[in-house]
């Protein structure tokens, strides 16, 4: 006789003896498969859980519940059912673990004191004593929460309870048992709007429900050691890292989540999602698939589509994925900035900065503080303090990189207890030739003097737009037109703002020079930018020309010339 | 006063605000059936009280924030798990809440609680 004949006799056999009244070594066995079936699934359970909430491992506190429970009875001869319950709810209460395992214990405390000292169950017996454990598990709390274990051993009482008026047989009671529990713990979601948020069911419900499915699957035969998982489990998924992986011609982004009508064959459905885009990422969480794919735009709503065919779609997420890389390249340029830190007796430097890209370079000059701030947009004094009180040294150093700002760095360096020196610097580039001779470990007096001199060696040229008619120094400009200044002196106007540049050279004598580094202002075209420097580029041959994004607003272009 | 400090002044949470959180969190917690205060004397320390500042005590110490719960337990449960539990519980809701590092959560079972006659 093959295997599989021998497993089916024995099945049909234990149909027939769990259809006789259930003694306590029947109860034991029964018990024991609901924790393998458990521990089979125990990695299922944990991660249905929703992150962070307490108790972020419910299948390991009920599998060790279970465990300390069938560890009770392992090696009892007993056959009165009663006790043999008993023993069992002593062995769970003695090893509860976390909220689902002493929820737990308690259901099976009800279901062995309704047994008391009967010698066998019966199918009434089996109904009186879920009820019993559904009521001794609900006076544990005060306020019992729905949609947690305590609804799905509610939901599983009554659809026992149903099921004893239509038939008295023990196995068709536990079938509608399971299935109860089953549709319980689907709907849990319904009634716990965290679980809802987190798109899971109830850890505690499912562990629950795999104890009684396990009994249930013992009786009919099935295997016991857990059905090969392909999908990884939902909570598994890591689909932050896929936006890594984008490939060009990926336009958008789709999660899918879907209930499929029928067991999905996983190679096939891979197959398909494969012909329409890349970054595939199959999820699977009882009975609930989500998928995670990136695709082209013409082909943006095929596994939509194609989810549909297969099943329910329940939820769908799209992104635009180009958007996102952007998103995260500016994040990546403008968000976290590595300041300096500065330990004790160190000299620190806090530098007010007009845009992102200007705050970028001051920070990799070692600045251990920076203040947003610049034309137009004075932080105050306050917020000069903020930038420093904290650093864990008393000697600092402030940047105000603007003349309107000088005034309230100096308020700040009165005010506070530190010992805080203003460097006059009127500019950017000013302030980042200053950054140039900081010596943390040096006397503060000397550094300052070093940093102030440091400034003299580079000149500033600034191209902004007038605000309005104005002439100084013999220079007519009219509103609208771009203007130039050369270490903060008017020194030309022009229409345009490739030639204002051109010209701002000249008047700086760039020629006379070794470096321009040109900081280019948030609201400058990158392709003008391009032709700028370019222009700049063929007219000085011999000068090292940097472009850098300063985003700083108002002002097109910041020049330094060194 | 637990404090922080935003860019349009500073907040403050009171000790029973944050009571009430911690209260909240720990009635729903499975194994509990009250709240006791602590300063009752044995034999009243059954009886389980509404207010929420009498069951929890809160105490801050340079931006340390310590919740000490005194809770009634229903009979028959593992007790270290159910106080496990709430202390678990406790500082998740606090902390969620407040974003409010906690520093220590402190259980004490002041009694136990029979539902049924056995």
């Amino acid at each position: 006789m093959s295997d599989s004949t021998t497993a089916l006799k024995e099945a049909g056999q234990r149909r027939i003896r769990m259809n006789r009244p259930v003694n306590g070594q029947m109860l034991k066995r029964l018990t024991e498969v609901g924790l393998i079936w458990l521990k089979a699934n125990q990695q299922t359970v944990n991660a249905l859980n929703v992150f962070p909430v307490p108790d972020g491992d419910t299948g390991t506190n009920m599998v060790l519940t279970m465990q300390s429970a069938c560890d009770e009875i392992a090696n009892t001869p007993e056959r009165n059912v009663g006790k043999i319950a008993h023993q069992i709810a002593q062995g769970a209460l003695m090893g509860a673990r976390g909220n689902s395992g002493v929820i737990l214990s308690q259901l099976w405390r009800g279901f062995a004191r309704s047994l008391d000292t009967k010698e066998t169950l019966i199918a009434a017996d089996l109904v009186e004593a879920l009820n019993e454990a559904r009521d001794t598990a609900y006076k544990g709390v005060v306020r019992p929460v729905e949609g947690t274990i305590l609804t799905v051993a509610k939901d599983l009482a009554a659809g026992c309870e149903a099921a004893l008026k239509k038939s008295d047989s023990l196995v068709a009671i536990l079938e509608a048992g399971v299935k109860a529990a089953d549709q319980s713990v689907e709907h849990t979601p319904e009634l716990l709007p965290v679980l809802k948020e987190a798109g899971v069911v109830d850890a505690g419900g499912k562990g629950l429900f795999f104890i009684l499915e396990g009994m249930l699957r013992w009786i009919n035969g099935q295997p016991l050691d857990g059905g090969a998982a392909v999908a990884q489990p939902l909570a598994a998924l890591k689909l932050e890292e896929t936006l890594e992986a984008i490939e060009p011609g990926q336009d958008w982004e789709l999660v899918i989540d879907f209930r499929p009508h029928q067991a999905l064959d996983l190679e096939d459905f891979y197959k398909n999602l494969e012909e329409m885009g890349t970054s595939i990422q199959i999820g699977e969480g009882d009975g609930m698939y989500r998928l995670h794919i990136h695709v082209p735009d013409e082909k943006r709503s095929q596994p939509w589509d194609y989810a549909m065919r297969l099943g329910t779609v329940t939820n769908i997420a799209i992104e635009n994925l180009v958007a996102q890389m952007e998103e995260i390249e500016r994040k990546k340029n403008g968000g976290d900035l590595q300041l300096m830190p500065v330990e004790a007796d160190q000299i620190a430097v806090v530098a007010v900065a007009p845009g992102p890209g200007i705050a970028r370079v001051f920070a990799s000059l070692g600045v251990a503080g920076l203040v947003e701030g610049g034309q137009t947009m004075n932080p105050s004094t306050q917020q000069i303090i903020a930038a420093f009180e904290n650093l864990p040294t008393n000697k600092v150093i402030v940047l105000p990189n603007n003349k309107n700002i000088i005034m309230a760095a100096e308020a700040a360096a009165e005010l506070a207890v530190k010992e805080v020196k203003v460097i006059k610097s009127c500019t950017v580039p000013q302030g980042l030739a200053a950054m140039m001779r900081l010596a943390p470990d040096g006397d503060l007096e000397q550094v300052a003097a070093d940093m102030v001199k440091a400034m003299e060696d580079v000149q500033t040229g600034e191209i902004t737009t007038a605000t309005r008619n104005v002439t100084i120094d013999g220079v007519k400009v009219k509103k609208g037109q771009v203007i130039g200044l050369h270490n903060g002196n008017l020194v030309l106007s022009s229409p345009d703002l490739e030639k204002a540049c051109l010209e701002l050279m000249e008047k700086m004598s760039l020629q006379d020079y070794e470096l321009l580094t040109l900081f280019y202002g948030a609201d400058v075209d990158k392709a003008l930018v391009n032709k700028i420097s370019d222009a700049i580029r063929a007219a000085y041959p011999e000068q090292e020309i940097e472009v850098q994004e300063g985003g700083q607003p108002h002002y097109h272009f910041i020049c330094a010339v060194e | 006063m637990s404090e922080a400090i935003n860019p349009h002044g500073s907040i403050n949470v009171a000790p029973r605000a944050i009571a009430t959180i911690a209260y909240q969190a720990a009635i729903e917690s499975y194994g509990v059936v009250g709240l006791a205060s602590k300063n009752l004397v044995n034999g009243l320390t059954q009886m389980v009280i509404k207010d929420p500042s009498h069951g929890i005590e809160v105490q801050y110490q340079d931006d340390q924030v310590d919740i000490d719960i005194y809770i009634i337990v229903e009979y028959g449960t593992r007790i270290k798990s159910v106080a496990a539990s709430v202390a678990k519980t406790v500082r998740y809701h606090v902390e969620k809440s407040l974003s409010l590092p906690i520093n220590e959560v402190n259980v004490h079972v002041q009694g136990l609680r029979f539902s049924n006659q056995e």
